[in-house]
């Protein structure tokens, strides 16, 4: 499973406020502490208003860059002006391996997230959306990711430089939501086996009790769908600990290598 | 009819509709009944949140509120059907345009429905002229912009302006919601309030549209 590490995002109130209050030390922590939990990837969300959002960006990245040099960083936007500032930035750091979240069908991201992403040869996290909406059966939202997939070749992005989100809604306002997703990722692996699959788990459970329950049955039955990249907590040891539980039942874990070196290491089970 | 009440709030569906029938052909008024309902609407709002409740039992709620409605409507006089009118005001809501998000505005909508408020969804990805025609046309009492994404901001303050400039603002309340609003996205935006969840409109709706 490659982890996206989810927590340094503008949105979530803490990090808001460590962004307006120019809190190095909170963001630094933040990319190191996740890193170590064995992101990957980190996602860098500004979350502020447009007219800063490009300088916040900037700011993150110089610090997560300092903390965890070797994490591959996500620039995680909707405001082009915001991701051409990372970019730039972040391309001076690592410009090999570079993600941006996200593209989707809508045509203002086709417009101002597909050439940026060309120019500077990233990752890209691809959501199966456009300006209709979340199509909310698989066959709409697998029409939005053949268009999306095709756009990407033409601009001589490999498939495999493609993270496609099927997109989860919760299953309190729909319970055929958790269904929709799964259905998904086997329609989008079978007819692209080239890209990644990830999802950001936790939305299945809005409005319901008992959440981490449910986000932990979710991974599991994610990863069987075919899913391999999670945008999440990598802090979040119950999780973490059924993603690699999935992996090791369903036979893509040699000797359950990963899922006993993760225990040796207290990073799941029982903390040291 | 306790025991309507109660159905209600258990959320046991045949029950509820069972007990409505009954009462309504023992010669209870459409308006009686009618107010079982309501008062089992208002426990299941508390549950809500107190967190006992959770949004899929709210969605059930509405849909028996809906079911009960049918069977009641035949049995209320005129002057019961005018009183049963949303009275408490109008409400215009919508997630606004380059947001897409709707759970949240959905809920709110619902809340405010059962709240008394009569609530008009103009769905996502609202561009500002349509909001601002409708607030023209309709006259809401509140306008209420939904948005999850920080790109929402904008738009929501250009739906503030549109309605300063058709001399709209100081006849609506303007509610910015959204998981990560706050007083900043507010004053930003030029809202009255901002709320992050459901309950905040219609405490707010209730308090600026004189309701108890």
């Amino acid at each position: 499973m490659i982890i996206i590490g989810e927590k340094i995002n503008g949105t979530r109130s803490r990090v808001g406020e460590a962004v307006k209050n120019r809190d190095a030390d909170f963001i630094r922590e933040l990319a190191r502490r996740q890193y170590q939990a064995g992101a990957a990837y980190l996602d860098v969300n500004a979350g502020t208003l447009p007219a800063r959002e490009p300088g916040d960006m900037v700011w993150l990245i110089e610090l997560i860059h300092e903390a965890a040099p070797e994490a591959i960083l996500c620039l995680d936007s909707a405001n082009p002006e915001a991701l051409a500032a990372g970019l730039e930035k972040a391309a001076a750091y690592q410009p090999s391996k570079l993600m941006i979240n996200s593209l989707s069908g809508e045509q203002k991201r086709i417009e101002g997230v597909l050439p940026l992403a060309a120019r500077y040869k990233t990752e890209l996290i691809v959501l199966g959306l456009d300006d209709s909406g979340i199509p909310e059966t698989v066959a709409g939202r697998l029409a939005v990711v053949r268009r999306l997939v095709g756009l990407c070749r033409e601009q001589g992005l490999a498939d495999e430089a493609l993270y496609v989100d099927p997109l989860v809604m919760t299953i309190s306002t729909n319970t055929q939501a958790g269904l929709v997703t799964l259905e998904t990722i086997r329609a989008v692996k079978a007819e692209f086996p080239g890209v990644h699959l990830t999802c950001g788990h936790s939305n299945i459970s809005f409005g319901m009790p008992l959440r981490s329950v449910l986000n932990q049955a979710f991974m599991a039955l994610t990863i069987q769908a075919g899913l391999d990249t999670a945008i999440s907590d990598p802090e979040n040891r119950d999780l973490k600990a059924m993603a690699l539980a999935a992996e090791a039942l369903l036979g893509q874990d040699r000797h359950c290598l990963k899922f006993n070196r993760a225990y040796r290491a207290r990073q799941i089970g029982p903390p040291a | 009819m306790q025991d309507l009440i109660n159905a209600v709030v258990e959320l046991m569906e045949e029950e509820a509709l069972e007990l409505t029938k009954k009462y309504l052909g023992d010669g209870k008024s459409g308006k009686e009944v009618f107010e079982a309902y309501q008062k089992g609407m208002a426990e299941i709002g508390a549950r809500f949140e107190a967190k006992e409740y959770f949004v899929p039992e709210l969605i059930l709620s509405g849909e028996l509120m809906q079911a009960g409605s049918e069977l009641i409507k035949p049995y209320l006089s005129a002057a019961d059907s005018a009183a049963d009118e949303k009275k408490l005001g109008k409400a215009l809501i919508a997630t606004v345009e380059g947001d897409i998000h709707d759970i949240g505005k959905n809920i709110a909508g619902m809340m405010m429905d059962i709240a008394g408020l009569e609530v008009k969804d103009l769905g996502v990805d609202v561009p500002t002229k349509t909001i601002v025609e409708e607030a023209k046309n309709w006259q809401p009492n509140i306008v209420g912009l939904s948005g999850l994404l920080t790109l929402a901001y904008d738009p929501m303050r250009e739906v503030v302006e549109g309605l300063k400039a058709a001399g709209l603002r100081d006849k609506v309340k303007v509610i910015v919601g959204g998981g990560q609003t706050d007083e900043h996205v507010c004053k930003y935006v030029g809202a009255d309030i901002f709320a992050t969840d459901a309950m905040v409109n219609v405490t707010y709706a209730q308090k600026w549209l004189g309701g108890k």
